[in-house]
């Protein structure tokens, strides 16, 4: 059985239309105006224990409303979920002692006094064993390189080292499920590798399920195994993220450095199966199917036109591929 | 249960603790208080006046107690967990794995720690320093702490009751104030019950406020009859029932039709 069931699920916010002014807001007092608005629409999926799932998608997507709606944190208008046997919005502390959950700002640290007492007060809100606490916090502090940290007062931490600490406090219960909403924005690589690691660490040790939301494709590709990707409140892809690149993608680049050319290649190439994304008098950059041709094939064609001196070829990345999808030049057969 | 909620309330203790200085600010700030109400009533008593058959030394206790009481009884989570339902923090206070109400009961505690501090030293030093009437016996002063813990225990409901309304409205600072005013008539913190006017008076017996100062104080005098001291004791349990229901059913509805900002 899916540690998580989520069965048509919808959500739509009330939107009270305010007039302006004094009259405006007796109107509304009396009249009230309401639009609505569907932010997630008709959302089904099933994620087994141990997966690392990418739910991604453009701002204002639909992300957040569906994690708080699966930490229980807000009502379904429809639709159900179910995480481990449980309904979050009626068995709420019941679900809380088995997931964490990181939403972007919000802390779970206290602001004025050093980490590790907020870590502490964890320990006894969760009544995690002292072996395994220590275990935990031994492992944690490893990983996420907290040794320095956990003696300072969280106010004096840099935005990274909070993130660091409030990961770490996630987990520290050995919840069956994590919920990461927007995790590693606005932090430093060097942080956000750290991160990652840490996630795909505990999860291959512990099988703890975990759901990531992120606008950072990096995450996705070096942290998930599975991707839900959400637009305007509808799942438009769900699947391995490797399949995502063959239905999506499979499409490669490859940039050529060019000299004596004769004539505009992209002119030239117009009936081609290849694109000319780019094109200078000594460069060119051009994309094509990799079912469909190889890179044996673009030289022979582009050699008629000039001399090539240098060339690199790369798989389109996803961040691309999502690229296209929102400006709507790909859809799916 | 009681265990986490301990070791919330030394969390929240322990940050409050980490501002000692601002501490000793408000004892010497209460203690200042104190001081003038006491300098305007030797004047008024050296006219000869006599106020409500109070002496000079009694007066002087009603203050004195009443500053005391002030942070015990107001230094509430009101603003705490206005500021949390605006600003969001509130999401991840939810997620915690014990109730929303044993959690901010815990806070409320931590809270009481710093307040019984200056309180407790203020009562001290100003008894020293301007002399008081003790309590009328060791019961009485028994009586007169059980009504103020249950007095506690009310106001808390009462706070979340009001800071609930953060979640529909904006206004943390409104209902801060309009929790303060109704408090500081109510309870006697302005001045003594006796002085208002009966239909004041007739409300101020309705309500639980009056239990919060007034009562507490009179039962330190030994004005209270041990009849009066039980009727006061259920009537405070009365109330704590009511606005714990009431607090409950709001809870309930809020979380089920709220949208928390941000996140
Ligand atoms: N509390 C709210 N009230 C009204 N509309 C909201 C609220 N929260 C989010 N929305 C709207 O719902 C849509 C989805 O938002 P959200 O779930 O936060 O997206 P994401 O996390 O993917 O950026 C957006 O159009 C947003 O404006
Ligand atoms: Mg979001």
């Amino acid at each position: 059985m899916a540690i998580i069931e989520v069965k048509n699920l919808v959500k739509t916010y009330k939107i009270s239309e305010k007039q302006n002014g004094m009259l405006g807001y007796i109107k509304h007092l009396f009249h009230p105006k309401y639009r609505e608005q569907t932010a997630v629409n008709n959302v089904s999926f099933n994620i087994e224990e141990g997966e690392l799932v990418g739910y991604i998608g453009e701002n204002g997507a639909g992300k957040s409303t569906t994690i708080k709606m699966l930490t229980g944190l807000l009502t379904p208008t429809s639709g159900s979920v179910i995480v481990n046997g449980l309904v979050p919005n009626e068995k709420r502390i019941q679900n809380n002692k088995q997931i964490g959950a990181v939403f972007g700002q919000k802390t779970q640290l206290w602001w004025d006094l050093p980490v590790i007492e907020s870590f502490r007060l964890i320990k006894k809100m969760y009544e995690i064993p002292e072996g395994e606490y220590r275990k935990n916090l031994k492992k944690f502090t490893e990983i996420l390189q907290l040794e320095e940290l956990l003696d300072k007062q969280v106010k004096n931490l840099s935005l990274g080292q909070k993130m660091r600490c409030e990961i770490a406090a996630t987990f520290l219960h050995n919840p069956k499920i994590v919920y990461l909403d927007e995790p590693t924005i606005g932090l430093d690589i060097l942080v956000k590798d750290n991160i990652r690691k840490f996630i795909k660490d505990i999860n291959k040790e512990k099988k703890t399920t975990v759901i990531l939301t992120t606008h950072d494709l990096k995450d996705i590709e070096e942290v998930c195994d599975r991707i839900i990707l959400i637009d305007k409140g509808s799942i438009i892809y769900d699947g391995e993220k490797e399949k995502f690149k063959d239905i999506y993608g499979n499409k490669i680049i490859a940039e050529f450095v060019v000299k004596n050319k004769t004539k505009s290649v992209t002119l030239e190439t117009q009936e081609e199966d290849f694109e000319v994304i780019e094109e200078t008098e000594n460069s060119l950059k051009i994309r094509f199917n990799h079912d469909k041709l190889t890179v044996i094939n673009i030289v022979d064609s582009i050699s008629k036109y000039c001399e090539i001196l240098d060339m690199h070829v790369q798989e389109q990345g996803l961040e691309e591929i999502l690229k296209e999808i929102y400006r709507g030049e790909i859809i799916r057969d | 249960m009681i265990r986490k909620i301990i070791a919330i309330a030394k969390q929240d203790a322990r940050e409050g603790l980490y501002y000692r200085f601002d501490l000793l600010l408000y004892i010497c700030n209460f203690m200042i208080q104190i001081a003038v109400y006491v300098f305007i009533w030797l004047a008024i008593y050296n006219q000869g006046n006599q106020i409500l058959g109070m002496s000079f030394e009694q007066v002087t206790t009603y203050y004195i107690l009443v500053v005391s009481l002030d942070p015990i009884i107001g230094w509430g989570i009101n603003e705490i967990l206005g500021e949390a339902i605006r600003d969001g923090q509130v999401l991840r206070e939810l997620l915690h794995p014990i109730s929303f109400f044993s959690y901010y009961f815990g806070i409320r505690i931590g809270e009481l720690v710093e307040a019984g501090i200056v309180g407790i030293i203020t009562f001290l030093l100003c008894a020293i320093l301007f002399g008081i009437v003790l309590p009328q016996s060791l019961f009485h002063f028994c009586a007169f702490l059980v009504v103020i813990v249950l007095s506690i225990i009310v106001i808390y409901f009462f706070e979340m009751i009001l800071s609930m309304s953060a979640f529909y409205t904006n206004s943390v600072w409104g209902i801060e104030i309009l929790k303060r005013a109704i408090i500081s008539i109510f309870s006697g913190m302005i001045a003594p019950l006796t002085l208002f006017p009966e239909w004041v008076q007739k409300i101020a017996n309705f309500l639980p406020f009056q239990e919060c100062i007034y009562t507490p104080i009179n039962i330190y005098f030994g004005e209270l009859s041990n009849i009066e001291i039980l009727q006061t004791i259920i009537k405070q349990g009365i109330w704590i029932t009511v606005l714990y229901l009431l607090a409950k059913f709001i809870f309930h509805k809020a979380i089920k039709n709220i949208t928390i900002n941000g996140g």
